[in-house]
């Protein structure tokens, strides 16, 4: 009899599995080495650019530790502030929130529109600049007024409150406006002017950010001119102090410091975005220390971390100081607070 | 007289040819639909989201052209016209000049122009840029991300199989109607 070349249907079905199982093995194996080709060739650009060591930080420099870190809740979170009782206020998109140094909810004063900056007087009144205006409330959160925008193109991004008035960073116009506290504008801080000598503010994007020191004296961050300027409630410029340089004593990018606070000794704090630093310097503007470099910062560290911010938010940090001098920074990306304690020193 | 055998309408060989009609004109009037659909009944043409963009190099090393035709392109309305561009500049710039060392594009593609202090243009010489996306990354990790990348029509083939996409890390590269040819940038940081 002759042997039959055939196959039972039992080999061609075990035939057919085994066949199908190898293209299943070499599909699988070309997409993996497909994809690992894509992900050697990202890795292996020959144009990356090179932040060389200013991605890093001497670990000698970094005088602060953190005590306490926690998500802040707080959506679209943009400024902090201290008010009495070392209490912490966030300014958000709906409300600002009022957090206790573990995190916890104290209190929430809803908005109607985002607020871009907040700041806390003395007495406990509570100063919430939305983008064109601000919004007074009382200690208990009960609104007390609405202030007329004072123009066109009005973009708050910092205010601060002391005996001379309240003092509001006004982005989109360059120029800080001293308040009376009816609300009525009674000056224009920082705009160029020859004959004052005031060379201007120059704001790329919005972070204009504004603080009172102990000395009486407005301190405003010119980001476009890498310093800091110093002037007097009336205008007058005293003091600018600052340099553009990646290296850790200078301020980085196109546009530092985005916000700026003055500790209890006088020093001052600054934060940079793009290199995520928060860094203290002497009264007159030497460098200190860093409270904490792009590492405490990773999401915030990476390019294009912000892109599905809104309305011109790019990112950054903010930092504000309570009464005993502990830091408190603010992640613009992750919504995430840090409270920074001194290092007890060996 | 035998009795009379039934009838079917159909035996079953025609039964599963008729079946395997149908489903063939079913399969083939589905596959026009989706590639009408797709088409949208307008030609297509490769773009790059400049919100997916990594900034990764590949598009300057794997055009099929031997200048690619990915070029950088600049949304002026969201510019900072900064003084220190960090899309210009190398990070730690020497002197704010333009001696080639302190400058960021290894072509000498972007010119600067003083406007009034401290305020400088940016512009692209598209005939030396190679779309390498160095100003990009620079521009986007300090500044407004007002320099980002697009496909030129004026120089891309418009291959049916874009070599650029098939490199690109995040899937960046997008087919897009040819009467709206470009994805282009009107705020900071959005599309």
């Amino acid at each position: 009899m002759k042997p039959s070349n055939r196959l039972t249907r039992r080999q061609f079905l075990r035939r057919g599995a085994l066949g199908s199982g190898w293209v299943a093995v070499a599909g699988a194996a070309l997409t993996a080495s497909r994809g690992r080709g894509r992900a050697a060739a990202a890795d292996a650009n020959p144009f990356a650019y090179d932040l060389g060591n200013a991605a890093h930080t001497d670990p000698k420099l970094i005088h602060y530790e953190t005590a306490a870190a926690f998500a802040s809740g707080v959506g679209d979170a943009r400024r902090l502030a201290f008010g009495p009782g070392d209490r912490l206020h966030v300014a958000g998109k709906t409300a600002i929130t009022i957090l206790d140094l573990r995190g916890a909810k104290l209190q929430e004063i809803p908005l109607a529109a985002p607020a871009r900056c907040v700041a806390v007087g003395p007495d406990g009144m509570i100063y919430a600049g939305l983008r064109d205006h601000v919004e007074v409330f009382d200690a208990s959160g009960r609104k007390l007024a609405s202030w007329e925008s004072p123009g066109k193109k009005v973009w708050l991004s910092g205010l601060a409150v002391g005996e001379k008035g309240i003092f509001a960073a006004d982005a989109g116009n360059r120029v800080v406006l001293r308040y009376d506290p009816a609300g009525k504008v009674t000056a224009r801080i920082g705009e160029r002017n020859k004959q004052r000598n005031v060379p201007g503010l120059i704001v790329p994007s919005p972070y204009l950010d504004v603080a009172l020191g102990p000395d009486g004296l407005l301190r405003v961050n010119n980001p476009g001119r890498h310093c800091i300027d110093i002037y007097t409630p009336d205008g007058d410029l005293e003091l600018s102090w600052g340099k553009p340089t990646a290296a850790i004593e200078g301020f980085c990018g196109c546009c530092n410091p985005i916000a700026i606070e003055v500790l209890p000794d006088g020093r001052h704090l600054t934060c940079e975005k793009g290199l995520p630093r928060v860094k203290v310097y002497s009264a007159t503007g030497q460098f200190d220390c860093v409270v904490a470099g792009p590492e405490s910062f990773p999401e915030n560290a990476k390019t294009g971390s912000i892109s599905d911010k809104s309305d011109g938010v790019l990112g950054g940090l903010d930092a504000a100081v309570d009464s005993q001098g502990r830091i408190c920074t603010l992640d613009l990306v992750t919504g995430r607070v840090a409270v920074m304690k001194a290092k007890a020193k060996v | 007289m035998n009795p009379p055998i039934p009838q079917f309408p159909r035996s079953r060989r025609q039964f599963l040819r008729d079946g395997a009609r149908a489903a063939a004109l079913t399969g083939l009037g589905g596959l026009f639909a989706l590639t009408a659909e797709r088409a949208g009944g307008r030609p297509r043409v490769w773009q790059i989201d400049p919100q997916k963009c990594v900034r990764c190099g590949n598009c300057a090393t794997h055009c099929v052209l031997e200048q690619s035709a990915v070029k950088c392109v600049h949304a002026h309305a969201i510019c900072g016209y900064c003084q220190l561009c960090t899309g210009y500049f190398e990070p730690e710039p020497n002197e704010l000049n333009t001696a080639a060392e302190n400058c960021l594009c290894p072509t000498a593609a972007i010119k600067r122009t003083y406007v009034e202090d401290p305020y400088y243009e940016y512009s692209i010489d598209e005939g030396l840029c190679i779309g390498c996306a160095k100003c990009v990354e620079g521009c986007n990790r300090f500044g407004n991300g007002s320099l980002f990348l697009q496909v030129r029509h004026d120089r891309c083939l418009n291959c049916n199989e874009c070599a650029i996409s098939k490199a690109c890390p995040v899937d960046a590269f997008q087919r897009i109607p040819a009467d709206h040819p470009y994805l282009l940038k009107t705020m900071a940081h959005g599309a």
